[in-house]
């Protein structure tokens, strides 16, 4: 679409500050299950998604249709949402910052694999987890890569501009032993090929399946765990709802009125590091804002907010950084790179400051068993009994009970094993003290 | 939309390197978001997606592709990058006419939502919202919002066939949450129709969905912990549903039965359940929620026995997985929109009544948990291992509801669970939601009367059931 034509339209139609978000995207997929091609999808697809302040009150509108009638269609549809809007924030359409960290890493390299090379790929790596285990069973693996093109422009002159590719493999697999089922998978996101270490990566995959096999339960009670990354991560990215300003202003967040004290264990540090590693790089948020990385909280002493332009404007600071626009609609906030630092502790002294406990591999059912609001959380896992300082044996079918803000409070210790994880948190191993264990 | 010419082009381009069947799927959608938050309108907008999808099969593979572009060049790129996937002679001959298939309309009539105003469904959400906030002064944040799609696609396929469908959903949703002394509890309901703007003014009763919505909300506010342990749980009906759902009605679906992934694999007429448990899928329930006049390959809904007294009677099957079972699709070939390629998934899913009243499966049950409603849960396809968050639960004692209880989890495993339901009630309802699974995010209703199952296990952080 021409935007200049675009912005003068909304000029004509009474639409003082325009935004235009346009956003092309091309995705190839391909599966393999028990080793034929399942899935092979190829897409290619455009989105613009646009806001405007008409009559001092901000409008939405979004579409996929690029015709004659688009540039229409987007104005009206922000006219009627931004006369429909009661809300008496400030309409800011954001006129930019100082100064942007751009940085290309876009990959040639993977634009040149061919349909046939990613399959031979997924036939590897198939043929190498199978060749592991005997008791290894359907296997599923998928290849997906994107490229994405994608302009944020506004009527004050701003025009950014982000292109980049990447690519997700993920498989998943069964092990079977007697009666006993027991499934694993493992996701691996890149932008280079050829950081991807495929014997690693089967080896991982098979040796998280069958050390689930033949769990045992140990006595119901209240044990000190070691939670591996990806669960810290996933434990964090709730915990961290609570420093949305959003939610502090509509006093839903416990962050409320916290700034500058111990909010969690002082042997925390955490930040949001959005400039650090080419994987998951991004310089601007949805609003046009400069990124950039920032402790949030350090030594478990809550130090920012995150804010995107209209809640930073309501507390007088400025905006973090932190605004999605991503749906069509008022900007909300999201944070993504959040980085944990690195503790001292390898993860077998972790295990040994434990002694007698659980190390806990993966939690389920988040959606249901974990109340963003109380922080509560009543958690379906998977993990092992440690005895003595070491892992012993899988466990079976079990739940984990407590509190986020009371498990974030106790920190035995952090790991020293921080990893870049596929939600672009990068993470270490950290064990608590004083969570509910109850075998089902 | 794409012409009969065009589509007839691309799919005999399509075809030429093998592929045994070609289908275009076109869609328009219109959605329309209206927001109020504690008594403001925060959003009120509207957004058009648009796109096509291409599926080529070749014996049991099948690949896809979806573009926005519906020029001749851009169908034309589509199906060249597609067909590439397969190097055989043309199986099929020339597709030379394509032509339009009658599809029954078996809806009731009623007004569309596109055709109300605005200031209409904001007046109906500010009442609502002012109502639950006047509830209880506890009652922080509230989300009133109401949210139409409307949905507009032709199938063309190497059948010769054209198939035209109109979908529009309306939901009314209510988001609201309560704090307390550091303490927050969050509640949503949200009914959802394909009856238009009458079943929100006329067949919804509001009054009573705001009551139930509100004070619920600042009863489990107030709730004690759950126990956790091993217990009889009687489960309620409607949304609790949403268990037989998860847990067994997606292992019912081709899509894990064909791959063998099911643990019903193989169970035709086999006992799966106790002999009280009866099931279906019904996706002809006129403009309900989970219904279709036709499914997304064309063929008309049906309502397809699942379970009869406990034996397994049947599965949910789209044409190409069915290819695998050597069976033919029964209209449950379903898709969120053209960027998925559809597969089998459920309707309309329920337990059908049995011979109780609710009180008396209560009354027959002298220590457990009445688990009333769930905000949802997850179940692993390949063990049938599942956990489930209750939104609502309180403990039954000495055969009677007594104290409400939060953060109770039931976890399980879906051939065991199916055993162990002891007594089915008479109180059959629908609850309506989205069901996310591979080919993307579906409304779909979930039911049952009042249920017991006489053991599972409880997740909760509250001490020992007998303190309670």
């Amino acid at each position: 679409m021409n935007i200049n034509k675009y912005f003068s339209l909304a000029k004509e139609n009474g639409i003082d500050e325009i935004e235009i978000k346009s956003q092309q995207r091309e995705t190839f997929s391909v599966s393999l299950f028990r080793g034929e091609i399942e899935n092979y999808t190829f897409s290619s697809t455009s989105k613009l998604t646009s806001r405007g302040i008409f009559n001092g009150k901000m409008g939405f509108s979004q579409t996929e249709k690029d015709d004659s009638s688009t540039l229409l269609f987007l104005i009206n549809q922000i006219k009627e949402s931004a006369s429909n809007n009661e809300l008496d924030d400030k309409a800011i359409i954001f006129k930019g910052s100082e100064k942007y960290k751009k940085r290309n890493f876009y990959n040639k390299e993977l634009d040149k694999l061919t349909p046939e090379d990613k399959i031979a790929l997924l036939h590897k790596i198939d043929e190498k987890i199978k060749s592991l285990d005997n008791r290894i069973c359907d296997i599923n693996i998928a290849f997906e890569d994107s490229k994405v093109n994608y302009i944020l422009a506004n009527s004050h002159g701003l025009n950014l501009k982000e292109h980049d590719n990447s690519f997700y493999i993920v498989a998943s697999c069964v092990a079977k032993d007697g009666d006993e089922v027991k499934t694993a998978y493992l996701p691996f996101v890149g932008t280079d090929l050829k950081e991807f270490d495929l014997d690693s990566f089967a080896n991982k995959l098979v040796t998280n399946a069958l050390s689930l096999l033949h769990g045992t339960n140990i006595k119901n009670g209240t044990y000190k765990m070691v939670f591996s990354k990806k669960v810290c991560a996933t434990l964090i990215n709730n915990l961290l709802s609570h420093a949305s300003s959003e939610a502090v202003q509509k006093n839903t967040s416990l962050f409320k009125d916290k700034l500058n004290t111990q909010v969690i264990s002082d042997k925390l540090t955490i930040s949001e590091e959005p400039l650090k590693e080419k994987l998951f790089y991004s310089y601007f948020d949805d609003e046009g804002v400069a990124k950039y990385n920032k402790v949030i909280i350090d030594k478990g002493v809550l130090k920012t907010y995150f804010y995107n332009l209209e809640t930073a404007l309501k507390d007088g600071v400025s905006s973090t950084a932190n605004g999605r626009t991503s749906e069509g609609s008022k900007s909300y906030i999201t944070y993504d790179n959040i980085v944990i630092k690195n503790g001292r502790t390898t993860f077998d002294g972790l295990l040994k400051k434990v002694n007698k406990g659980i190390y806990i591999s993966e939690v389920t059912g988040l959606h249901a068993g974990l109340d963003a609001n109380s922080g509560d959380f009543s958690l379906q896992s998977e993990g092992y009994a440690i005895e003595n300082g070491k892992i012993t044996h899988a466990l079976g079918l079990f739940t984990i009970s407590g509190n986020l803000f009371t498990l974030f409070n106790n920190v035995l210790a952090v790991g020293n094993d921080s990893e870049l994880l596929v939600n672009s948190f990068k993470t270490p191993s950290i064990a608590f003290k004083g969570i509910k264990y109850q075998a089902s | 939309m794409i012409n009969k010419k065009l589509a007839t082009y691309i799919l005999n381009l399509s075809l030429e390197t093998g592929a045994d069947f070609a289908e275009i799927y076109e869609e328009e959608t219109i959605d329309k978001n209206v927001r109020v938050v504690n008594g403001l309108v925060e959003n009120a907008a509207s957004s058009i997606s648009y796109g096509v999808g291409l599926r080529l099969l070749n014996g049991l593979k099948s690949v896809y592709g979806y573009t926005n572009d519906s020029s001749k060049k851009g169908l034309e790129k589509l199906a060249l990058s597609l067909r590439g996937a397969f190097s055989e002679e043309r199986k099929i001959p020339e597709i030379k006419e394509l032509t339009i298939e009658k599809v029954k309309n078996f809806y009731n009539k009623c007004t569309s939502l596109l055709t109300i105003s605005t200031d209409d469904i904001v007046s109906l959400l500010k009442n609502v919202n002012k109502e639950i906030l006047s509830y209880d002064n506890r009652i922080v944040k509230s989300t009133a919002s109401f949210s139409i799609s409307k949905t507009t696609s032709h199938i063309f396929n190497s059948n010769s066939k054209i198939f035209n469908n109109t979908k529009e959903y309306g939901r009314l949703g209510l988001l609201s949450i309560a704090s307390q002394n550091g303490k927050m509890e969050m509640r949503f309901d949200g009914p959802g129709s394909q009856s238009g703007w009458e079943f929100f003014t006329k067949t919804l009763d509001l009054n009573n969905l705001i009551k139930e919505h509100s004070s619920k909300l600042i009863l489990m506010l107030e709730a004690k912990e759950c126990p956790s342990g091993k217990f009889p749980v009687v489960i309620g009906n409607g949304w609790g549903g949403v268990i037989f759902h998860e847990a067994c009605g997606h292992q019912l679906e081709a899509s894990a039965v064909g791959k063998n992934m099911s643990v019903f694999s193989g169970m035709l007429n086999k006992q799966i359940a106790n002999t009280c448990v009866t099931a279906y899928d019904d996706g002809t329930i006129p403009n309900e929620w989970g219904s279709n006049l036709i499914d997304d390959e064309g063929h008309p809904t049906q309502k397809n026995l699942l379970i009869e007294n406990g034996i397994l009677k049947g599965y949910l099957i789209d044409d190409f997985t069915g290819r695998r079972m050597n069976m033919k699709g029964n209209g449950a070939c379903r898709r969120e929109s053209y960027k998925y390629e559809p597969t089998s998934r459920m309707s309309n899913t329920y337990i059908a009544p049995g011979k109780y009243t609710p009180e008396e499966i209560i009354a027959n049950t002298k220590l457990g948990i009445y688990a009333k409603s769930f905000n949802g849960g997850s179940v692993d396809p390949t063990t049938g291992d599942f956990n489930f968050g209750c939104s609502e639960a309180y403990i039954i004692k000495d055969g009677k509801i007594t104290t409400p209880v939060r953060g109770a989890t039931l976890v399980g495993n879906a051939k065991d669970i199916l055993k162990h339901i002891d007594m089915v009630g008479n109180d059959l309802a629908l609850g309506q939601g989205m069901c996310g699974a591979a080919s993307g995010s579906i409304p779909v209703d979930v039911g049952q009367p009042t249920i017991r199952v006489d053991e599972i296990s409880v997740g909760g952080r509250g001490g020992d059931i007998h303190e309670y």
